[in-house]
């Protein structure tokens, strides 16, 4: 406790002229103000928080009710972890019970309205972490810093072999510090400005000391969130309860998380009237449900299914044959055949909602002609090749053959080799493959998929010499650079290598489509990376009407 | 081979037995065998999220090692002794995953039977009868188009008229929550039962009609006529039971496919039965899941077998009697 017993209000002063106000800071009417390096929070426990969009909240949110929700992608290996998913369902159920220090708003920006006060770069190589006032763990204890120090040194753990520790690269785990109850030191290995995007992941849930996954015992599953688990088996169903010391507003009496093996059994569910939310509505479905008392719940999110070229191996060590390749998709027929219409082109780089997006590349479109000089100077006329492909997400496999057909045009011919153990041993070591990535900030996605030492790098980026040769320095200037504008520069300079010379053909980002019934309120399109706005926020900016 | 004859039909229930014993033991092997193809499992359940710490990680937890052969004795000793083993997928006792499941297929498949048997028997029979006359053109083409229709159409056809759509009367689907019995939701059973009988029952109905009238135009049963037995007595003394014998056969090859886990059904329904968890096993490379279940259906493949022999034997007198 911080002494004084009384809620403490902690606004900075923004320091940068970038700074927009997000409109969740407009609705709150709080000075939520983001600054440089530099998070602070206010807005007390209550807001209601149907965050971002427009402000249609549609009526006053009722309490009550028993929310079900169907989820496919799940099985067996379902588990419970406020730090781990390997399921869909897993998603679902993390967000019930855990959150995290800083939060994302439904336009994928950083908000201080988690379980942190304030999350504070004292300099560029170290964060102070502090708590917010009166929250408690489901069990009535208390959130202190060391259920902090705890939580980020488990995620830290190699051996633990957690979802984010990839993301704890730059985080001198060893040395985090408590400075008081409710204040964490977090010191660096080396500068990295994205810090609070990493502890907005909803991967680095807050756990209490001692915590430990699921393993049969429903009363482990201790988190600060607005549902504690009452029973749990893996491959069917799980049941949250309402945990009445909820720090904030929730509505449910109980949510329900069952597994679907098929979106057939979901929608008639829906329909019919057993479950009230379901993920992942096939696109062709969206106009068929309307007339059911359903309504589909489309996100633009900044995720993306890349075709890629490894660049260290033939014919794609050749820049003009991996130039060539991204002439000859036509974004668009893609978009629609795949997306059905639902998503934005793309245009070979990610993280579109990133504030160091460079907008001002333009748009590449098809080009045969070109693609078919730029073949012949390489001397890759009529090239065939292998394109590796698995149903990991919905579109990798139909996108390899989309592709294979618009490469005809010029000449190329593509063998779509659809290998369901592609994540086995293949993977990372093909020359030509599809893969799937959820949304990210830019420099995280980069720590993810674009350096040497990134665990999923499928296009072998960067190159060891020419154009982008610099990328891992840049990348380490930017983690270091507190001036958002200036980061924003060194952003675009790696991005235009990356449109340049790089390994991805990114044809369009594509919308996550859900679907609910119309008494569900509260649910608005969101830009982050979980179904349903978030899971509704986790279950807890939603109600029944 | 004196000793493959005799001892009436408690000796050829014997040597039955004991020849299904002999299978048992082949599928334990072919099954051990052929599970070591699936791969690593550590790999299956991270896909994607296969790095190398997470990997090293799982597959600490899981204990992959030790020699083959080893492996397979020591899973066919705890087989014998009811131990199963642990699922790598949910590191839940291989019993505990699957007994609710197998359960619930249990469930599924008596009821289909109890329900498509008399069922079919009794439409088969009346369409001999009457054969050609108006019952057993509907009958018979009514049956062919049910048994050229995928389950899957049959499943989705009656939730749309049942439960979305048309009417609102039964359930969409049938969860069957942990902890509980598919008993206790007699409402959710009616459209995946109804969807089994409409699949199982054609092929019987049919075999049953072809034998029966076969049978009616024997010998026998015109002697029988002409002795001036009642047509009842006639049906149901003399010509029902040469007739059943090929009808059990077919029985016991649909109710086996049925205890085999019908995905679809599951699938369309989201029934937890044994077709879904093997999908799911066979996905995570999840091993003991899948050699449990491999067992547990060719074990119901080789009773059912043998009820369906015993079946044919007491009731086709001139079988029984070269015993």
């Amino acid at each position: 406790m911080t002494g004084s017993g009384e809620k403490r209000w902690h606004v900075t002063e923004r320091e940068s002229g970038l700074w927009a106000p997000s409109r969740r800071g407009l609705v709150m009417g709080a000075g939520g103000v983001v600054a440089a390096g530099t998070l602070a929070a206010c807005g007390g426990g209550s807001a209601p928080a149907p965050s971002g969009g427009d402000t249609s909240a549609a009526g006053t949110p009722k309490k009550g009710g028993n929310f079900r929700l169907g989820v496919t992608g799940g099985g067996s290996k379902d588990m419970m972890d406020g730090q781990n998913i390997v399921t869909k369902p897993d998603q679902a159920r993390l967000v019930t019970a855990f959150e995290t220090l800083l939060e994302f708003d439904d336009n994928y920006q950083l908000q201080s309205t988690g379980l942190a006060e304030s999350v504070e770069a004292d300099s560029p190589t170290q964060y102070t972490i502090k708590l917010r006032d009166g929250i408690t763990f489901q069990n009535g204890k208390p959130l202190t810093a060391d259920d902090v120090i705890y939580s980020l040194q488990r995620i830290g753990t190699q051996a633990n072999g957690l979802t984010g520790f990839a993301a704890t690269a730059t985080m001198d785990i060893k040395n985090l510090k408590k400075i008081d109850a409710k204040t964490v030191r977090l010191p660096l290995l080396s500068a990295d400005s994205t810090i609070p995007q990493t502890l907005a992941s909803y991967t680095f849930g807050m756990v209490p000391k001692g915590y430990q996954a699921y393993k049969g015992d429903p009363s482990t599953q201790i988190g600060t969130g607005p549902y504690k688990l009452k029973s749990f088996t893996p491959g069917q169903q799980s049941v949250h309860e309402r945990y009445d010391g909820y720090w904030r507003d929730s509505y449910f009496d109980q949510v329900t998380i069952t597994d679907f093996s098929d979106s057939t059994a979901q929608i008639n569910a829906l329909k019919g009237g057993n479950i009230d939310a379901m993920t992942d509505l096939p696109a062709n479905q969206v106009n068929a449900i309307k007339s059911s008392g359903v309504e589909a719940l489309i996100s633009q999110t900044g995720g993306w299914i890349p075709i890629c070229m490894a660049i260290d191996m033939a014919p794609f060590d050749d820049p003009k044959v991996r130039q060539a390749m991204r002439l000859i998709i036509d974004r668009q027929q893609i978009l629609d055949q795949i997306g059905s219409g639902y998503g934005q082109i793309a245009n070979d780089l990610y993280s579109p909602f990133d504030a160091g997006y460079n907008k001002d590349l333009p748009q590449r479109e098809q080009d045969i002609e070109q693609a078919k000089s730029l073949l012949k100077s390489a001397g890759k006329e009529g090239l065939t090749v292998d394109l590796h492909t698995t149903n990991g997400a919905s579109g990798m496999v139909e996108l390899a053959s989309v592709f294979a057909s618009q490469a005809k045009q010029a000449g190329v011919n593509i063998t779509v080799k659809n290998d369901p153990n592609y994540y086995g041993d293949a993977y990372l070591k093909l020359a030509f493959s599809v893969d799937f990535w959820g949304t990210r900030g830019y420099l995280n996605q980069v720590q993810q998929g674009s350096l040497p030492n990134s665990p999923y790098n499928e296009t072998h980026w960067p190159p060891k010499s020419g154009e982008g040769s610099n990328f891992g320095d840049l990348y380490k200037q930017a983690l270091a650079e507190t001036d958002d504008a200036k980061r924003a520069d060194i952003q675009h300079e790696m991005q235009k290598a990356e449109y340049d010379v790089g390994g991805y053909i990114i044809p369009y980002f594509n919308s996550l489509i859900d679907a609910h019934s119309s008494q569900v309120q509260g649910l608005k399109p969101s830009k982050g990376t979980l179904n349903l706005a978030g899971f509704g926020h986790g279950f807890r900016t939603i109600w029944f009407a | 081979m004196r000793f493959l004859r005799g001892g009436g039909i408690a000796g050829f229930v014997i040597r039955r037995v004991l020849l299904g014993l002999l299978v048992m033991l082949l599928v334990s092997i072919i099954v051990f065998v052929s599970t070591q193809l699936l791969g690593d499992p550590a790999r299956a359940i991270l896909g994607r999220d296969a790095t190398p710490d997470r990997l090293a990680a799982l597959q600490k937890q899981l204990n992959l090692d030790s020699s083959k052969v080893g492996q397979y004795f020591h899973w066919l000793g705890g087989l014998l002794s009811g131990d199963l083993g642990t699922s790598l997928a949910s590191s839940q006792p291989v019993t505990s995953v699957l007994g609710a499941r197998i359960a619930n297929s249990a469930v599924l498949v008596v009821l289909a039977a109890v329900i498509s048997v008399p069922i079919s028997i009794a439409i088969g029979s009346y369409a001999a009868l009457r054969r050609e006359k108006v019952f057993d053109t509907v009958s018979s083409n009514l049956m062919l188009v049910l048994a050229a229709l995928p389950e899957f159409v049959v499943a989705v056809l009656l939730v749309i008229l049942l439960s979305t759509n048309v009417f609102h009367l039964l359930p969409a689907i049938s969860p069957v929550p942990p902890g509980t019995h598919a008993w206790d939701y007699p409402d959710e059973l009616v459209m995946p039962v109804a969807t089994l009988v409409i699949a199982v029952a054609p092929y019987v109905s049919r075999i049953m009609r072809a034998s029966m009238i076969e049978v009616l135009e024997s010998d026998y049963v015109e002697m029988a006529r002409l002795k001036g037995l009642p047509e009842r007595t006639v049906l149901i003394r003399h010509a029902l039971p040469n007739a059943i014998g090929p009808v059990f056969q077919v029985i016991a090859i649909n109710l086996a496919y049925l205890a085999g886990g019908v995905v679809v059904i599951e699938s369309v329904f989201n029934y937890p039965g044994i077709g879904l968890a093997l999908v799911d096993a066979v996905n995570n490379h999840d091993i003991p899941v899948v050699q449990a279940l491999a067992m547990l259906i060719a074990a119901v493949y080789v009773v059912l077998n043998l009820l369906a022999d015993v079946a044919t034997i007491l009731v086709t007198p001139r079988l029984r009697t070269r015993l």
